[in-house]
């Protein structure tokens, strides 16, 4: 009876309303941003499919008789295959090219390349549902339960409150319950409009992500509550719940930023490039055995082409020079991937600490638009790479002509990621240290004071 | 207004904010954020160190080309490092997303990679510390705090009736107290900008006119803050109670800082979509096919070109003619690939100028982007200086392929036709010394300026509509 009556008059508040029609203004919105960004990858990666043999059948016809002009020219493509559930939370994927295409030239100086993207929108970033979870329904939580108790106080109904219920605390817990009831439901109603517009599969995408959501959610509700129960005043309390957000969400999480930005610089990826060009391109100005040789080394099952003749051009020279590139440039791509691994690994750490950070990093991994799965991706394509090169290096060296070779095969290929397992503990483990954290403090300070009034 | 009497409720405003307990914790905050984000800024900074280093290292490795084929050298081409401007240290803009390093060479207009948020972890989304971050987005946060019952409070309790009957007068008494609250603020301020200053004074990397760009940068944080002030009395003396003028702030400052900017820059993007790389290309490339493939043996436009100037020059066929006719025909390809790349390059940049106009026009009625995007475009760390770096790396790319075109045109023999293999038909390795390098200028104060039109006149317009507000409410406030 109490719990109605308090419900209706909960939801007949401005901030109430205000509130819960701006939490799902902004979340549908981040769904038509999820989907546009989709419809493009998907977009992108069906042009890929359609391009590749076109690519690939009118460079036969000009250069069809020589295959290594041929495969000077030819360039392969691999879609990094996109789940629907990256629309949640698009992370390094706006700046990540879902297609990278390689020839089978020097690699270090094609894989890095990144997508066109307008850099102001990089600035203030996505607006996804992600966005909208970590960001937004905090706010509203704040909103919502920043008076719970001062506003009884402050418009002197608590002395009334106290005399007619059993419990205070009790009493409390009812309003709180009211207020997270329709941000509860706000939450599953923006889930189910992401599974059906966007059309995620449940169990293994959809699932995960909402049920991290939904501690996050008990993890903000539990930090209000301990403020709320320090008997503050509505107006103290807003200033420290908003600093708190302010601090979870914006302040700690860049400060972390530059620290591992500034403990991991990258001076490698410069190095990396230019070694790659010079490795390759100093190559014409010395003697063409050396060079071979040098290429054997890391062939050696090619040993049996032999060497070309020091005058003049051969393919199986060319080759082998944009090889030493790579080879040239990959002690630094080494330590520049092995930075990359250190920021990732550094961060995931400090995130342990800082819930939003740590939802933010597990949202990534979920929908496969972290910074770690593009490395994967980045391996695969050196991995590719190395196959398509080996594959064609004896036909360039026999002097093949491209009908040799069936095109067929080289349909774009596909990088899926290794099936993602999701390791609940440890997710939730850090929300859930939170929420127990915080309802210990609120249950301790309540013996204390709720039991005095 | 007698200013004596301005003077002394300032003054009171003043002494009676410092005594509270409340500012020592503000501060200390203040304070630790200042040092941290003087402290990264530094170090971003110090990357241009990196940066210069390596612009060093690809220059000398071009240098120590020996005696080659001009067209080996358009190949091994150079690389263009981003420097970052001095006072990116106060305020990083867009630098992060932005990427710092190109690869110049002939026929090919690479895309500038290695962006610190290529490298970040998806951390950096939450955006970043810096000096000008700190008083955009906290110093709101702080003034709000201090000033939000400075009026209110005292009709609240009485004290506004007693100070009006003892002969003060509104006016007085609001600007007193805007004043007040504006001297706190610029002593808040203040360390922002020595911290910026002493930096400058230390830095070798200095460019032409850091000290306008500063002097400019102080003064628009300034305004920013004596809008904030005004606004925060305008709010305190019109609201009901201390509580709801707190509300109120809070309330402005989460639409103007947090949603309006986000939601603003979204809507631009939904609504203006971008091609990917990708799609990019192949547009290009399809242009570049329609005019001619210089690539396929047949093609109509290379085989008019060349009958063209084979009947000008009265030969029969192309080794006969006085110059290099494959440079004559790399150069004209270029020439056309370039001028089609460009124009896509426009008419990408002019997509992503829609996808910024939201956030652009808003600051008319943001004062918070307006000071955001003033103080970017001042500190060199805006879009349009990262337009512009492009552009000087573009045209360095262009002039360096057509240079080599042209040595190629004069200086190889005629009858070589293809390849540049070989120790034949070489130019003397002091060539590639009377290159310039790449030197990227920053793009001038008076064309940054510009740029941000809107950012200015929004910060004076707020200025003065905020005046007008605390001088209107002088005769309208309810005492009681």
């Amino acid at each position: 009876m109490m719990y109605r009556l308090l419900f209706r008059q909960f939801l007949r508040t401005q901030a109430c309303q205000l509130g819960l029609l701006l939490g799902l203004f902004v979340g549908i919105a981040s769904l038509f941003v999820g989907q546009q960004f989709l419809k493009k990858q998907d977009r992108i990666a069906l042009e890929v499919e359609e391009k590749q043999q076109e690519h690939i059948e009118r460079n036969i016809k000009y250069h069809g008789d020589d295959l290594g002009l041929l495969l000077y020219y030819l360039k392969f493509s691999i879609v990094n295959d996109q789940e629907p559930i990256a629309a949640l939370s698009i992370g390094q994927k706006d700046l990540n090219p879902t297609v990278q295409s390689v020839n089978i030239m020097t690699l270090e100086g094609q894989r890095y390349d990144t997508d066109l993207v307008n850099p102001n929108k990089l600035l203030y970033g996505n607006l996804d549902l992600g966005f909208v979870i970590i960001y937004i329904f905090p706010l509203l939580i704040i909103a919502f339960t920043y008076n719970l108790r001062s506003e009884e106080e402050e418009t002197g109904t608590w002395k009334m409150v106290s005399v007619m219920t059993r419990s205070n605390l009790k009493f409390l817990l009812s309003k709180l319950l009211v207020r997270f009831t329709p941000l509860a439901i706000l939450m599953i109603v923006l889930f189910a409009l992401a599974g059906w517009f966007l059309k995620i599969p449940f169990a293994s995408q959809l699932f995960p992500f909402f049920v991290i959501s939904f501690f996050y959610l008990l993890f903000w509700f539990s930090l209000s509550f301990w403020v709320v129960s320090l008997k503050l005043s509505s107006n103290f309390n807003s200033l420290l719940l908003l600093t708190t957000w302010l601090g979870l969400v914006v302040l700690i999480p860049s400060m972390v930023n530059s620290y591992v930005a500034n403990r991991f610089p990258m001076p490698e990826a410069f190095t990396t490039i230019i070694n790659q060009r010079d490795g390759y391109h100093t190559k014409w100005d010395i003697e063409k055995r050396g060079t071979v040789e040098e290429f054997y080394e890391d062939y050696p099952q090619l040993a049996h082409y032999g060497f070309p003749t020091e005058e003049g051009f051969t393919w199986h020279w060319y080759y082998a020079m944009q090889h030493l590139g790579d080879v040239e440039s990959s002690e630094q791509s080494r330590l520049m991937v092995q930075k990359i691994e250190q920021r990732d690994a550094v961060s995931k750490e400090l995130a342990w600490f800082i819930p939003s950070m740590h939802v933010q990093l597990i949202f990534n991994d979920i929908a496969g638009t972290s910074l770690n799965h593009h490395l994967r991706f980045l391996k695969y394509i050196k991995s590719f790479h190395e196959d398509i090169r080996l594959y064609f290096y004896p036909k360039v060296f026999e002097k093949l002509t491209a009908e040799s070779i069936d095109w067929k095969r080289f349909e774009p290929f596909h990088f899926k990621g290794e099936k993602r397992s999701f390791d609940w503990s440890k997710t939730l483990l850090p929300l859930f240290i939170g929420i127990i954290v915080f309802i210990g403090l609120s249950a301790f300070g309540a013996r204390q004071s709720f039991s005095e009034i | 207004m007698r200013k004596d009497l301005v003077r002394l409720i300032a003054s009171q405003f003043g002494k009676g904010v410092f005594k509270s307990r409340a500012m020592l914790p503000i501060i200390g905050i203040l304070l630790l954020l200042l040092a941290y984000a003087t402290y990264s800024g530094i170090q971003y900074h110090d990357q241009n160190h990196f940066r210069e280093d390596h612009q060093h290292m690809a220059r000398s490795s071009w240098e120590n080309n020996p005696d080659k084929h001009p067209h080996r050298m358009a190949h091994f081409g150079t690389f263009a490092f981003r420097l970052k401007h001095p006072l990116s240290v106060f305020d990083f803009g867009i630098e992060s997303y932005t990427g710092n390093a190109v690869f110049l060479e002939a026929h090919k207009q690479n895309t500038v990679n290695f962006s610190e948020a290529g490298f970040s972890t998806g951390m950096l989304r939450f955006g970043e510390l810096s000096l000008a971050m700190i008083l955009q987005l906290i110093l709101p946060l702080v003034i709000f705090f201090i000033g939000y019952s400075s009026i209110v409070s005292d009709r609240e309790n009485g004290t506004l009736k007693i100070l009006l009957t003892q002969g003060a007068s509104w006016k007085e008494i609001l600007f007193g107290r805007s004043m007040g609250l504006f001297i706190i603020a610029v002593l808040l301020i203040t360390p922002f900008f020595l911290a910026t200053m002493i930096f400058l004074l230390t830095e070798d990397h200095t460019v032409l006119g850091d000290w306008a760009r500063f002097a400019l940068i102080g003064t628009s944080y300034l305004l920013y803050a004596s809008i904030l002030c005004l606004v925060t009395i305008a709010i305190s003396a019109s609201s009901r109670s201390a509580k709801n003028a707190l509300i109120k702030l809070l309330g402005l400052w989460l639409l103007m800082a947090v949603l309006l900017p986000k939601v603003s820059q979204a809507a631009g993007a939904y609504f203006n979509p971008t091609p990917t790389k990708l799609e990019f290309r192949a547009a290009i490339e399809e242009e570049v096919k329609k005019y001619g493939d210089s690539h396929n043996p047949n093609d109509p436009y290379y085989n008019t070109l060349r009958d063209s100037v084979l009947q000008v020059h009265q030969v029969s066929s192309v080794s006969e003619l006085p110059f290099n006719y494959s440079g004559f025909v790399m150069s004209q390809g270029e020439k056309i690939s370039a001028e089609i790349y460009n124009r896509h390059h426009d008419l990408l940049m002019a997509r992503y100028r829609l996808q910024n106009l939201p956030a652009k026009w808003l600051a008319l009625i943001n004062p918070y982007l307006a000071i955001r995007n003033l103080s970017m475009a001042l500190c060199g760390t805006g879009f349009e200086s990262y337009v512009d770096f492009q552009l000087q790396a573009e045209d360095y790319r262009y002039m360096l392929a057509q240079k080599m075109n042209d040595l190629q045109i004069k200086y190889i023999s005629p009858s070589r036709l293809s390849g540049s293999e070989g120790k034949r038909d070489v130019l003397n390795r002091e060539t590639w010394k009377s290159i310039p390098d790449f030197k990227h200028e920053f793009m001038s104060l008076s064309t940054a300026l510009k740029n941000e039109l809107i950012s200015v006149i929004s910060v004076l317009l707020w200025l003065l509509l905020s005046l007008w507000g605390v001088q209107y409410l002088s005769h309208n406030a309810k005492a009681i």
